[in-house]
């Protein structure tokens, strides 16, 4: 057998070998056209036609293109005609047209990556820091789009604030055009008001007052689970608990800690006091039972828990979503009531959302980087595509009832409901349209803005490439060692974290520390950070 | 020159016995040869801006996180431990039943329980994930409530490490055995009714029917079935390791294999050039065991092996 | 003789009863739960967990998933297409491979099956495939793309090659032969009549595997008209599960939906059709019915 399966093998090598050449030529061939376009100044004679729709691109449009537009989630019901009307407006002006495209949440960050890596032609795709934004435009799978800006896109390029601009820029380019809608996704406390009252308990405002409510529960309402959680304990639990407990600047990774006020001064969380402190507090909650056991195994999410009557807090949730959860107890339990109290008016930080939270970028494999902007242009200032975008076709799917956003039918029969594109990125403030529903967390907004302070973090861009080994078996062990002790199971709290700090070490933590910690600090230096 | 007229004389003389495999063939090098390039990425840094051959040449670099955590040993045991058990309780499992159904005599009962019996293979571990949290969950699971409406005190379950070895496999076992059934059921039927009358005739009561007929005409199946669970000893049940388990921490030392490991590790980054190295590694563990078992079973008997 | 063989025979089939029935309900509980769940309120699953009959009974589970029933009804129909043509061309080149692997005097034939065996052992990964399909056979929301890749397996032809070689004794295709019957005229007159439970197991697992894809689709489809079913209804619950996903960074807010009973719902129509095919397959299983009619 050997003397066979040798050529057998042998053969199938060489199969190979020719192949990898084949392809090798192939994918070759495409390497060179990746932006040509630049070049070419204001020549534009032939869609003289479009002269009257106002201000001309100074663009070169003479050839039709079809732009592949990219988002997340999943289309609306009358993405088709929604399509075909903007198509009609985007054939006039910039002689082109768009095919909306969209990912579905199944597997959505699995098909992102597919989408930037597999260098097909993508034109415009959706950015936010929870789509690694930062560490995608600096492995450079988005254009700068700095000197196209100006020449493609004036408009918006005057329209979104200078300050922004420089926000998301990373190593000094514009990887991504900003929303500019402020809004707020800090966390605040949620609690079921009424028992708080029937119980007179302490109103939650910080980790003390809110574990007496805890407490309070647990001893009143012995079937409820006081704190509504999930096998995620380190971005439910403990990124959480962290952001009202300390002041840390954001959410940083590796066990990182930078307090907001001092942005210079590193620290590693993980192994300090400060973390025994905190993990022998979730031992406590664990061992008088306001969490369940089993809390590493639950999957239903936080919100279901407390909507159902099953549990009776959220330790921290966006004032939108907790907004939602309003609104749907008034439907299905109107006799109950719910409180919120934002952790920025206990910690002073209220940060609204860095303008990287929600952006579109042109993708390298783009070759329409010039159309796509200036499409992308009209989506965000011209009223026309920006409604038809958002809200939908005005009469058909919704219409406007005391300046208040109303849907026509309900969401069943409607095909197009509020921002029923995922449109959060092209939001355009002057134009936009609110549910009657909504007024609540504008006043939460409002409230916060009072005491708004600059978001220090969100900018900085991590390249991992050096300590990428490191990082992804730090993972592992911080699930195996440190999501036990976050979930208050381990008996010994000192001995598990000795256990977990010496894992994580053998897996490189400290030079993963160390690096993050140059970058960061040459970040902060940079941007002149305070 | 001899060799290729060797060929060439096969190809005229099979010509319709090759033309009927090309269909297969063509599939599966375009399907599965040609991407067989990426390989390659294994070795290199991934870049968005250049193609694969142009990519940084970075060595056995991604192949490091596989042992920077030191865990790579107990990952590579535990995988080929849980294979080892599906492969063999699978199987010795589903020729049980799938004798025991055949030589039933009630038709509207055997075609009943065989429709049932793989109705688990249509559920998903999404759901499995919730029944099994459903009875074991130490607060308001069923096998708790049970315990204590008997004045019994309740049971940890999903603290407890070593009971998941059995769950795990239970498990395994309660959604795949129809599906493996069916395989044998059908070989069962392709049995020639003759051996089974001449057996009668010497006197072969059905315990010796079974044992002296049917099992040995299973070997085939039985010897394809493993080497295809061979092949591919180190990867494989993906979701159910993932949706049982999922967060849990506490149960990851006798729960965790190659593959949950390897999505968690690379989860958020999805880095190109590591997974890629990371199936690799699982292919060419697959391949040298592959190649000794084939070779041994060749020599004791050619029919069974597979190429 | 025939007394003893009798009293044993009792004896064994009471065991092979009380085993099967025993498997039976094993198989059976979890599904009951499921059902029941299925007509469950979601809150009410939530705040009490499962039970055999439901706490407070509720169609919202399935409401949610035809919410849309023009779409449930287009994903429907793709599947089915997608399953029937599939399997079809799957079986046809499938029982043509397997039959031709199996024959003794064809003398490649284990380098070729080495050949298709070696493609479960090694793979590019999923990126190469990606840009193979997207690029190069520019097959993105192509109904092809839902029939091509599936195909064939190598497991599923070695195994048909099996099924061949133990139900078609090589005499049978020498005496053909002799007869003068091309290779051909052998396998579509003798060989796929001989290997119908062979076939009908290939089939059926094709069939399922067909049926249960929503990995296709959810890689090169972004027509939704183009959605299959398992796509389509793991999409209504990924939506769903998002907010759980994501930390409340995000801000994204969606619609309340039932989660749980939704899960379960879907859970139940998809499993739907084996109640028709499995019965249709089983016809296959019944012992002697095939070699007799050839020989017949």
């Amino acid at each position: 057998m050997t003397k066979k399966a040798a050529k057998a093998v042998s053969m199938l090598l060489s199969i190979i070998v020719f192949i990898t050449v084949l392809a090798a030529c192939g994918s070759n061939n495409n390497n060179g056209g990746s932006n040509s376009g630049a070049t070419n100044a204001p020549k534009e004679t032939e869609g003289t036609t479009t002269e009257e729709t106002g201000e001309k691109p100074g663009i070169d449009t003479s050839k039709k293109v079809e732009l592949q537009f990219y988002m997340l989630g999943d289309a609306p019901k009358d993405i088709a005609s929604i399509q075909e009307q903007v198509n009609k407006m985007a054939l006039e002006d910039l002689n082109a047209t768009v095919k909306f495209n969209y990912t579905s949440w199944t597997d959505w960050d699995q098909k992102y990556k597919l989408l930037l890596g597999s260098g097909q032609q993508v034109d415009l795709i959706f950015t936010a820091e929870w789509t690694q934004y930062q560490s995608y435009a600096k492995k450079g799978a988005f254009q700068p789009l700095d000197e196209i800006l100006p020449v493609a896109a004036p408009t918006l390029n005057s329209y979104v604030p200078a300050d922004m601009w420089e926000a998301v820029k990373i190593d000094g380019k514009i990887f991504t055009v900003p929303a500019t809608y402020k809004e707020y996704v800090t966390n605040g406390f949620v609690w079921r008001e009424d028992l708080r009252e029937k119980y007179n308990l302490p109103k939650p405002v910080d980790v003390a007052t809110f574990e007496q409510y805890l407490e309070g529960i647990k001893k009143n309402e012995p079937t409820m689970t006081p704190l509504s959680m999930n096998s995620d304990v380190k971005t439910n639990l403990m990124d959480v608990y962290k952001s009202i407990a300390h002041t840390p600047i954001g959410a940083l990774p590796y066990g990182i800690e930078v307090d907001y006020k001092t942005p210079s001064d590193v620290t590693s969380y993980w192994g300090s006091d400060a973390q025994k402190e905190d993990l022998v507090t979730m031992k406590r909650w664990q061992d008088n039972g306001y969490m369940v056991k089993n809390v590493l195994a639950v999957k239903d999410t936080l919100q279901d828990q407390v909507t159902s009557g099953r549990a009776a807090a959220l330790l921290g949730d966006n004032p939108t979503r907790f907004n939602d959860m309003v609104i749907k107890i008034q439907a299905t339990h109107p006799d109950w009531k719910l409180g919120y109290h934002p952790f920025p008016l206990t910690n002073g930080i209220a940060t609204p959302v860095h303008p990287i939270h929600n952006g579109f970028a042109i993708p390298a494999s783009s070759k329409n980087a010039e159309r796509a902007l200036a499409f992308y242009e009209k989506m965000v200032t011209d009223k026309r595509y920006n409604l038809l975008t958002q809200y939908g076709v005005e009469g058909k799917n919704y219409e406007i009832k005391d300046g208040y956003y109303s849907m026509i039918g309900d969401s069943n029969s409607n095909g197009f409901a509020r921002e029923g594109m995922n449109g959060w990125a092209w939001r355009n403030p002057e134009y936009m349209l609110f549910d009657k529903n909504y007024d609540g967390v504008k006043a939460i907004f409002d409230e916060l803005d009072k005491i708004q302070t600059p978001d220090k973090f969100t900018g900085f861009a991590e390249d991992y490439t050096a300590y990428q080994a490191e990082r992804a078996a730090l993972e592992q062990v911080e699930k195996q060692y440190l999501f036990p002790l976050n979930a208050g199971l381990v008996k010994n709290v000192e001995d598990g974290l000795a256990t977990f700090m010496e894992k994580a070490n053998q897996a490189g933590l400290e030079k993963i520390q160390a690096e993050y910690t140059k970058q960061w600090l040459a970040y902060v230096a940079d941007q002149g950070i305070k | 020159m001899l060799k290729k007229n060797g060929l060439l004389k096969e190809l005229v003389t099979n010509r319709l016995l090759f033309l009927m495999l090309l269909p297969a063939l063509i599939f599966f090098l375009i399907n599965s040869y040609v991407p067989m390039v990426g390989v390659y990425y294994a070795f290199t840094r991934f870049d968005f801006n250049t193609s694969l051959f142009n990519s940084q040449f970075v060595g056995l670099d991604n192949f490091k996180f596989l042992w920077q955590s030191g865990v790579l040993a107990r990952l590579t045991l535990n995988t080929i431990g849980y294979n080892i058990v599906f492969i063999l309780l699978g199987n010795v499992l589903a020729i049980a039943l799938a004798i025991l159904l055949s030589e039933l005599r009630l038709q509207w009962f055997k075609k009943l329980t065989q429709s049932i019996m793989f109705l688990p293979y249509f559920v998903s571990f999404v759901i499995l994930s919730v029944i099994v949290y459903n009875i074991f969950n130490y607060e308001s699971g069923f096998l708790n409530s049970t315990l204590k409406s008997f004045g019994m005190e309740s049971v940890d379950v999903y603290n407890t490490p070593w009971v998941w070895i059995f769950l795990i496999i239970i498990f395994y076992l309660w959604k795949n055995i129809g599906y493996s059934m069916v395989i044998y059921l059908a070989s069962i039927t392709g049995i020639s009714e003759e051996y089974y009358e001449a057996a009668k005739i010497d006197g072969a009561n059905i315990f010796q029917r079974i044992w002296y007929i049917t099992v040995p005409m299973l070997k085939t199946t039985f010897v394809m079935l493993l080497l295809f669970a061979l092949g591919s000893i180190m990867k494989g049940q993906f979701d159910l390791f993932y949706q049982l388990i999922g967060n849990n921490g506490v149960l990851y030392n006798t729960t965790d294999i190659l593959d949950t490991y390897v999505y968690r590790s690379l989860k958020v980054t999805f880095d190109i050039g590591m997974s890629t190295a990371a199936g690799l590694y699982q292919s060419l563990f697959g391949f040298v065991l592959i190649m000794t078992v084939n070779y041994i079973i060749k020599k004791i008997n050619d029919e069974y092996a597979l190429f | 003789m025939k007394i003893k063989d009798d009293s044993y025979m009792k004896w064994f089939r009471l065991i092979a009863f009380v085993v099967i029935l025993g498997a039976t309900v094993l198989c059976l509980f979890p599904f009951l739960l499921i059902i029941s769940a299925s007509f469950t309120q979601n809150d009410a699953i939530i705040k009490d967990g499962y039970h055999l009959i439901p706490t407070v009974f509720s169609f919202e589970g399935y409401a949610t998933v035809f919410r849309f029933p023009k779409q449930v009804l287009t994903a429907y129909g793709v599947t089915t297409m997608t399953t029937i043509i599939g399997t079809t061309l799957g079986l046809f080149f499938m029982t043509m491979a397997g039959y031709v692997l199996q024959r003794k005097d064809f003398k490649y034939r284990n380098f070729f099956a080495f050949m298709i065996y070696f493609t479960t052992l090694f793979g590019g990964g999923l990126v190469p495939w990606y840009i193979l399909i997207t690029k190069y056979l520019k097959l993105t929301d192509k109904l092809e793309v839902l029939i091509l890749p599936g195909l064939m397996t190598p497991f599923l032809i070695i195994l048909m090659k099996n099924f061949i070689r133990s139900a078609v004794p090589d005499e049978v295709i020498e005496s053909a032969k002799i007869d003068g019957a091309n290779d051909f005229t052998i396998y579509s007159r003798i060989v796929l009549q001989l290997s119908m439970p062979g076939i009908a197991t290939v089939g059926l697992f094709l069939a399922l595997h067909y049926w249960n894809d929503w990995f296709t689709s959810s890689l090169f489809i972004n027509d939704t008209t183009k959605y299959q079913l398992q796509y389509y209804l793991y999409n209504v619950i990924n939506a769903m599960s998002f907010v759980a996903q994501m930390g409340s960074g995000t801000g994204v807010s969606l619609g309340d939906m039932p989660t749980e009973s939704t899960k379960m719902a879907m859970s139940v129509i998809v499993t739907g059709p084996i109640l028709f095919l499995y019965p249709f397959v089983q016809r296959y299983f019944v012992k002697g019915l095939t070699i007799g009619a050839v020989k017949g």
